[in-house]
């Protein structure tokens, strides 16, 4: 018999902050692989091109940046041939955005299953999580494909070791976006405003961070503010692991870790504690 | 097992929108100040749905839960099932649980019938080996086998639903927390399903606790039941009992009324009804009527008529869903003036359940209708089987008890 008198577990009125059950969550590892699954076959049922889509997408946009920032705005690339140049920035920043605003509708969005049955509801954000991994996977195949053309068609790149770091960009990224989507779905399931308010926020933050222009061009006064926006490093390495010489900025990186995961621990946290009192308000 | 200490739950009413920033500052201020809670607003727009529940299931027990719409059954099991959470109380318990709130959650339309076994599966908490083993046989169960690669969003309703409760039937928990789902489905189907939910509890000793109105599934699956009235446990014990005092408890039934006391009969200047009554015959000391009690039915009328002729009363039954059940006419009789009694006996094993009201009618000479009194009684005829295999509504108006007879024949 254990601590409780033989009593295996208990629902009580309060949820405390940490109570992070990792064990739980691995015994739904199932669920969650199956929601990925789930999401992967819905989102091409009915569309002729299916998987294709996930190509399509970075290069339509590559395409529309190229017109507009390179050609009429005529903005530098850091010798960067355009094309290459706005692919990471595109990548990861979608990736970021596509993370962020699938897991802030965590609650909204399967308000009829969470009504109805339990499971540790983290599981849900995490699914969105994993299957928008599984999309930046393939592109980052397209985009070797296409740094591979390039490289072959004889352009001034400079490949390095820093490649290898790419995984850890991304994870960086993922834990960036789930903790930003996990504090906020808590408060968007109370409060819908906030979904309009958002809309226009992430399209700041793009703006504000470098996919559509190199840091190069950042005046030295704004350098540090700049720096501090977490996806800033991310990108910029992941260009300079693929097109420079220059030393990773390792510094800032570590910022960017640091805020990443804090963030992250923070959203887990709320999350956990408000999860099934939001149910009453939803 | 489980058991449940003290358990409370207050739900806010009202619209929840755009003022719910204005009243969350607005609480946590006066939750900041010490007179807080009960005195302001909190008492006004919220409703306690739970009051002080306890109550304890032991392993292998199998409990059910009556109330009326509100009562908060639905609620309760909720809390049991993880998904909100109560405002006091605890509830503690030994054993894998899953809840069956709904037959297939988070079937996805686009998903075919095999994809969505798993998904569905997962989502009750069943792991992936777990539906590997039984896939076959839930296949079999549902009776979809022909339509597994097709999505579910073309299915029929019926497919749909029994591919739903095919997943639910093949869950292998310790504890089953289960709400009104047997309502959907065909009967056949749900045949089948009661059947499994009953081998489940009975042979493998589950514990299962449901919320049911349908009397006759509590009655032959509980060990125990409990009534919910107004969020509170107001009774519990055998479920026979405990089914009784909640028919009796929760009908409207007008059985009677012996006009005289108030001093005014209704009528007219031929008749006047003093007292009508529906006198049933109860059996087993249980004072609700069923589908076997005998129902006598007794009124009295003066009755004043100058000139010569006869007179015929006549009963008229409806369901109250209006439908004209019968028309019974009296003999024709020829009677002096004065008080009039007139009785009738509608058998048992005649009316099929459900609810019911009586009119009387008075027509002299065959043709002249002298009074109609309008549905003066009103009763409901409850359920009743020996062998419950099967718990569906019983369809026809009717429902007799003519013996059928099969006799083997020698084949020639």
């Amino acid at each position: 018999m254990d601590k409780n008198g033989g009593w295996q577990w208990e629902i009580t009125a309060n949820l405390g902050w940490f109570r992070i059950n990792l064990k739980e969550l691995i015994q739904y590892k199932d669920l969650l692989l199956r929601f990925v699954r789930r999401d992967i076959i819905a989102s091409y049922q009915q569309t002729i091109l299916g998987p294709v889509w996930v190509f399509l997408q970075p290069l339509f946009t590559t395409f529309v940046y190229f017109i507009i920032f390179s050609r009429v705005a005529k903005i530098p690339t850091d010798n960067i041939p355009p094309v290459l140049f706005y692919l990471p920035g595109t990548i990861i920043w979608t990736y970021y955005s596509d993370c962020l605003t699938a897991t802030m509708y965590t609650f909204v969005q399967n308000a009829y299953i969470f009504n109805k049955v339990y499971f540790p509801r983290l599981i849900v954000p995490l699914g969105y999580v994993l299957f928008h991994s599984f999309r930046i996977s393939i592109q980052l195949i397209l985009f070797i494909a296409v740094y591979l053309f390039f490289a072959i068609g004889g352009k001034n790149i400079h490949p390095n070791a820093d490649m290898l770091l790419i995984p850890v960009f991304i994870l960086i990224t993922a834990a960036f976006a789930l903790g930003c989507g996990l504090i906020i779905s808590v408060y968007t399931a109370k409060y819908r405003d906030l979904e309009n308010i958002l809309q226009f926020v992430l399209r700041l933050l793009m703006f504000a961070a470098p996919v559509v222009y190199p840091a190069s061009l950042i005046p030295a006064k704004y350098k540090l503010i700049f720096w501090l926006n977490p996806l800033t490093p991310l990108i910029e390495s992941f260009r300079s692991a693929f097109f420079s010489h220059r030393p990773l900025p390792l510094f800032y990186l570590g910022i960017s870790m640091a805020t990443s995961f804090l963030i992250l621990l923070l959203g887990i946290a709320l999350f956990n504690r408000k999860e099934i009192q939001i149910m009453d308000v939803i | 097992m489980i058991r449940a200490e003290n358990i409370s739950k207050y739900y806010r009413l009202g619209v929840l929108g755009s003022g719910t920033l204005k009243e969350d500052v607005k609480n946590w201020w006066y939750r900041k100040s010490p007179e807080s809670l009960s005195t302001t607003s909190l008492s006004r727009d919220h409703i306690w749905a739970l009051k002080n529940i306890h109550f304890e299931v032991g392993k292998g027990e199998v409990v059910g839960f009556i109330g009326k719409n509100g009562a908060g059954k639905s609620t309760l099991l909720k809390i049991i099932s993880r998904i909100t959470l109560p405002t006091t109380g605890r509830i503690l318990g030994k054993g894998r649980i899953a809840s069956l709130l709904e037959v297939g959650t988070g079937f996805h339309l686009e998903l075919t019938g095999k994809e969505n076994i798993y998904l569905n599966g997962h989502i009750m908490g069943m792991k992936k080996k777990e539906i590997d083993r039984k896939f076959d046989e839930i296949v079999d169960f549902s009776g979809v086998e022909r339509f597994l690669d097709t999505p579910v969003k073309r299915y029929s309703s019926g497919m749909y639903v029994r591919l739903a409760f095919a997943v639910a039937a093949h869950l292998d928990p310790e504890i089953l927390v289960i709400d009104e789902v047997l309502a959907v489905g065909d009967s056949e189907f749900q045949k089948k399903c009661l059947g499994k939910m009953k081998s489940v509890s009975g042979e493998e000793g589950k514990t299962i606790l449901f919320v049911s109105h349908n009397m006759q599934a509590l009655r032959s699956l509980c060990d125990r039941a409990l009534i919910l009235e107004k969020g509170e446990i107001i009774a519990s014990g055998a479920p026979i009992n405990v089914i009784t005092q909640y028919l009796k408890s929760g009908k409207e039934q007008f059985l009677g009324n012996d006009y005289s006391l108030d001093g005014f009969l209704p009528g007219n200047e031929f008749i006047r009804v003093q007292k009508v009554e529906l006198l049933p015959e109860y059996l087993d000391h249980h004072e609700f009527i069923d589908i076997r009690t005998p129902l006598r039915i007794r009124f009295e009328f003066w009755y004043d008529v100058a000139e010569p002729g006869d007179l015929i009363t006549g009963i008229h039954l409806f369901s109250f869903a209006g439908e004209f059940i019968f028309d019974l006419p009296s003999k024709r009789y020829t009677l002096e003036k004065g008080l009039v009694r007139g009785e009738c006996l509608i058998p048992g094993n005649f009316l099929n359940d459900g609810s019911y009201y009586i009119s009387i009618v008075f027509v002299r000479n065959t043709t002249i209708r002298l009074f109609y009194l309008e549905s003066c009684l009103s009763f409901d005829v409850e359920d009743f089987r020996d062998n419950g295999s099967w718990f569906g509504k019983w369809a026809g108006v009717v429902r007799p008890d003519f013996p059928v007879v099969l006799t083997p024949q020698l084949n020639k």
